[in-house]
């Protein structure tokens, strides 16, 4: 029951206390100025030791000071009375009085190393340089009472940005989808799409954007799993995390430049106490007759050794639309992860693995051979295929699995800064199942196997000017295309080498301006070892530019060896002013540089579901986007808002894909794709409100819209979310707090604006040759999706707590099809669907 | 600082380490799956003389300019007669090893069918022919199939092959359902 203390990184000499913003930043204030150069002109520790004993040198025969400092409750802000406060090397104390204040007298010039003790909190232990007679506050973290609550408090949450608009999903929103995707679960998030291949595969969209624009990091490590396809979900099992967060934006160059979005996955440390808890959520579902299961447990000890187990699988078989099943969509789950680690009030160790695999069943009316096939797809209101119901997944299929491990080391006292130190790896191995011919069968048509190894350092340190964040990073990454599958290389083996490091600052000098300013420089190096065919190499006249890179050639094709480099820079302003307590002001600028990713640069095959071939673009180069997000929030009341409105522009290297004519084959001509830089501006809004009637009725509201246009052809770009709003109504009743239910509103408008990408097929109707338009541009209608929640509990059920949650989507059991589904051309999306969530806090 | 220093040098080793990683060089893939040839013997029956005919279409042809060739093949056929097709795959990607699939379609006979499809303008009436493959159900395969023409007349002839289709004796493509392997045309001209 004992809790780890937590300590304040700030110290303030004028009177202004420790400030906690909505977003829970703290503003460090202290403005010790011989401490600040030392600081400030240097990065690691050493040097600010140094400094900081020749500071202490020096002064040290002044000893009038007056040392003054408070004492407060981290949770409430409240003081807290009977902390004993010590003075390490001598035999003062003091106790501090029912304001938290203490005071000691007679201090000399320099370094005061202090240990602070409550009754109801570890021993804290900080190192302040004094210089004059000085006010600190101190912060220490209050017990919690009940362990099965394992809080989430503000400062053992690393703050991801002072000045961007942080969207959390509560521990609610995340278990409600702990049986389904990642995408699924952030969609709860104004702004946020899901990009889908069928129901089971799904990419978040921030902002009109996805794929290698949106970022998903993982404790720190941005997650290396091929996002460059468009039916490639994030591999990740949203279980493993305690904390799910994004930032619509580039927002921290941390962890990457990704310009639309990136969305952040940790787990919270758990405390320095003995302990064991967990928590099981078993969910059963109507449509699929499916059923999962998570559990994940933490035992802990008093010295901060610590050890977190967490495994969870899925079954569902075929999911079924309102009239007719959807055969062949079932998928299956397994997912294990194991954190070890030693959290120490000063060294931190934390070793974690993980395996994740999914296969997933692929809607088998997809799979289809020509233009023809898809013209007939398209014509037909429902698939061509329609089995019964079965519970095992055929091809196609995707079996996709996810090994991470990292190891990571944080010092958490030198010089008032913490450093990082983690080496991750990572290997993700996909495999696209088709339906193939003869001994092929079961080989997979596609096969990668990307091996990813990421070596990062990072020192945060506070001075008096701000909060400072620096890091360094290398990463190597290896692609390998199996050629065992006997088709050609969709994407080319390549090996990418990446360095580059990152810098942000946090400035606030006045109480109600917080500044941030950020930078990312990176350097990347891909070998690439691509075969081209003759044929095309003499179509697309390659051996001029290309020629002299040919390292082997065959008698129908060429190998072609060339290293491509790029250097990105990034930045990032945003200043975060508070208008009142309740309202704030965040406004914040990227500039996003990116290197073109393989796919874009050298894909090349033929899509069966869209029946395209897609050609890679070895042209293309960096693209630069620059971003501005505004967002105007009100944070208390019964009434409360955030108010976002975006522009992006890419300016002349935009990468889009876009037809670009017609090849035939032998079974028929095909529309070709090609990845091109155009401009591309985006605007949009995202509003939130929400207004509590009373305690037990509250009303909330998420609109987002955007619009995407390519500037250069004044086009609307393609799969551009359309205008969502939900509603979403909360209420229990005033005699039964234990019940409360949630209805939930989703209406999304047809898409007005996208681009005529349609194309003509001759075919044989009644004997005459009739030409037809392939229709794979035309938004579906627009649609209404009403879920209901019932959530009971927690009950005490001897020393676990227990919550029960049914949940219904598309309680209307409505047909219809999403603009953002990739495989809106086949089928509807699913209908009714009942769910029953056990939840157990261990 | 001495572990410090250890720690920076550890740090550096293994950084060059994995830089000094170089990749394998590729191995080429030939595609021995896909179709790149189909070939169709036309035989009169009453003299046994056989025309064959080429359609052979590389994948991955880019742009379509100069490449509509295969638009205009004519297959000659007189009135009043009776002739035998028969239609075979070939795989090519490997110029030196070209492949007959067909066995293979043999091979899974219950998933595949050939089916040719005609505009109005002649009136040709087809069947399975000598030498044809039955599959499990006895639905032929079409890959041999007898042509019996009456009067002259000129029509656009779509063949194709067809990979798990719905049904077998559908008498329209869409009918037949199922993922086009191959997808050839010509024109049929009755004299």
């Amino acid at each position: 029951m004992r809790l780890v203390v937590q300590l304040m990184l700030k110290l303030n000499l004028r009177h202004t206390s420790i400030k906690t913003s909505n977003n829970g930043v703290i503003i460090l204030k202290y403005s010790n100025s011989r401490m600040n150069c030392c600081a400030i002109s240097t990065f690691f520790n050493l040097v600010v030791n140094i400094c900081v004993l020749t500071t202490s040198f020096v002064y040290s025969q002044n000893c009038n000071l007056t040392f003054t400092g408070y004492v407060f409750d981290v949770d409430d802000n409240t003081p807290l009375e009977a902390a004993m406060i010590e003075v390490l090397g001598s035999d003062t104390f003091v106790v501090s009085d029912v304001s938290g204040a203490f005071q000691l007298v007679n201090q000399c010039k320099g370094k005061l190393r202090l240990k602070i003790s409550h009754i109801n909190c570890e021993a804290v232990y900080r190192e302040v340089n004094l210089d004059k007679s000085s006010t600190f506050n101190f912060l220490l973290e209050h017990r919690v009472e009940n362990l099965d609550e394992v809080v989430v408090s503000k400062l053992r949450v690393h703050e991801l940005s002072a000045t961007n608009k942080i969207h959390s999903l509560s521990e609610l929103q995340k278990d409600r989808f702990s049986s389904k995707n990642l995408a699924g679960a952030l969609e709860q998030i104004s702004g946020v799409s899901v990009l889908s291949t069928g129901n089971s595969i799904g990419k978040p969209v921030i902002h009109g954007m996805f794929g290698s624009r949106v970022g998903v990091v993982y404790d720190g490590i941005q997650l290396e799993n091929q996002q460059w396809g468009q039916d490639h979900a994030p591999n990740i099992d949203l279980n493993n995390f305690e904390l799910i967060r994004v930032i619509k934006g580039a927002g921290t160059l941390k962890y990457g430049t990704t310009a639309g979005g990136v969305v952040i996955l940790e787990s919270i440390l758990p405390k320095r106490v003995d302990s064991l808890y967990g928590k099981t959520i078993l969910g059963g579902m109507y449509n699929g007759r499916g059923y999962s299961a998570s559990s994940n447990w933490v035992k802990s000890y008093k010295n901060g050794t610590y050890i977190k187990l967490n495994g969870s699988l899925k079954r569902n078989g075929d999911f079924t639309a309102p009239n007719y099943n959807l055969t062949n969509t079932g998928n299956k789950e397994n997912n294990f992860s194991i954190a070890l680690g030693k959290n120490g009030l000063q060294h931190k160790w934390k070793t974690f693995f993980s395996y994740f695999n999914t296969k997933i069943a692929i809607l088998e009316s997809a799979h289809i051979g020509n233009v023809k096939d898809l013209l007939r797809a398209i014509e037909s209101s429902v698939p061509l295929i329609i089995d019964p119901y079965k519970s095992d997944i055929d091809y196609p299929m995707q079996d996709n699995s996810h090994y991470t491990a990292n190891i990571e080391y944080t010092n958490a006292n030198i010089a008032d800064g913490e450093l990082h130190i983690k080496y991750s790896w990572q290997r993700n191995n996909r495999k696209e199942f088709d339906i193939r011919r003869g001994s092929l069968k079961d080989k997979p048509a596609l096969h990668l196997v990307l091996n990813t190894h990421n070596l990062l350092s990072n020192y945060e340190w506070n001075t008096a000017f701000g909060n400072f964040d620096s890091g360094i990073f290398f990463q190597i990454q290896d692609n390998y295309s199996n050629p065992e599958t006997q088709i050609k290389r969709l994407i080319p083996d390549y090996l990418k080498t990446k360095l580059g490091g990152y810098f942000t600052a946090t400035f606030s000098n006045t109480k109600d301006f917080i500044f941030e300013l950020g930078a990312r420089y990176g350097y990347n190096n891909n070998e690439v070892q691509k075969f081209y065919t003759n044929k095309q190499w003499d179509l697309k006249n390659y051996e001029e530019p290309f020629g002299r890179y040919v390292i082997r050639q065959t008698v129908s094709q060429k190998l072609v060896k060339r290293t491509l480099e790029f250097s990105t820079f990034s930045f990032n302003a945003g200043v975060r002013h508070s208008l009142t307590p309740a309202y704030t002001i965040n406004f914040n600028y990227n500039h996003t540089q990116r290197a073109p990713n393989i796919a874009e640069m050298f894909s090349d095959g033929l899509h069966h579901s869209l029946a395209s071939i897609e050609y890679g673009n070895p042209f293309l180069g960096i693209e630069t986007t620059h971003k501005v997000v505004l967002d105007f929030e009100k944070k208390q009341g019964a009434f409360q808002f955030n108010i976002s409105p975006f522009i992006t522009v890419g300016q002349n290297n935009y990468i889009v894909i876009d037809p670009v004519g017609v090849e035939k084959t032998i079974r028929g001509a095909f529309p070709v794709w090609q990845y091109a830089a155009v401009s591309a501006l985006f605007k949009g809004i995202d509003l939130d409100f929400s207004y509590a009637f009373d305690e037990n009725t509250q009303f909330r509201n998420s609109t987002s819209w955007v619009e995407g246009t390519n500037t250069k052809t004044n086009l609307p770009l393609v799969n551009i979310p359309p205008l969502t709003i939900n509603n979403q109504l909360q209420f229990s009743l005033p005699d039964w707090k234990s019940f409360f239910v949630l209805i939930n509103s989703k209406a999304v408008f047809q898409q007005n604006r996208y681009p005529d990408n349609n194309f003509e097929q001759p075919v044989i109707e009644n004997g005459k040759i009739v030409t037809k338009t392939v229709d794979i541009s035309t938004p579906p209608a627009g649609y209404h999706d009403l879920g209901l929640e019932l959530n009971w509990g927690p009950y005490s059920l001897r020393s676990s707590k227990l919550s029960i949650a049914l949940i219904l989507d598309n309680v209307l059991d409505n047909s219809y099809r999403n603009y953002l589904n990739r495989l809106r051309f086949y089928s509807d999306e699913i209908g009714r669907n009942i769910s029953l969530q056990i939840r157990i806090k261990h | 600082m001495s572990k410090n220093i250890f720690k920076k040098t550890a740090l550096i080793s293994l950084i060059l380490f994995l830089a000094s990683c170089d990749k394998d060089e590729p191995e080429e893939i030939h595609e021995h799956e896909e179709f790149s040839r189909a070939v169709i013997t036309v035989t009169n029956e009453a003299d046994q003389a056989s025309v064959v005919y080429t359609f052979a279409i590389e994948n991955h042809d880019y742009g379509d300019a100069g490449h509509d060739d295969e638009a205009h093949m004519e297959i000659e056929l007189e009135a009043n007669s009776s002739y035998l097709f028969a239609i075979r795959f070939y795989n090519d990607e490997d110029p030196n090893n070209p492949e007959d699939v067909t066995p293979e379609v043999i091979d899974e006979k219950d998933e595949h069918l050939v089916f040719y499809e005609f505009t109005d303008g002649v009136n040709i009436t087809l069947e399975s022919g000598p030498g044809d493959t039955l599959d499990s159900n006895s639905n032929p395969l079409n890959l041999v199939t007898r042509w019996t023409t009456t009067a002259a007349g000129v029509a656009d002839v779509e063949a194709y092959l067809i990979h798990q289709p719905t049904s077998k004796t559908g008498t329209t493509r869409n009918a037949i359902g199922g993922a086009t392997d191959v997808e050839i045309e010509f024109e049929a001209h009755v004299n």
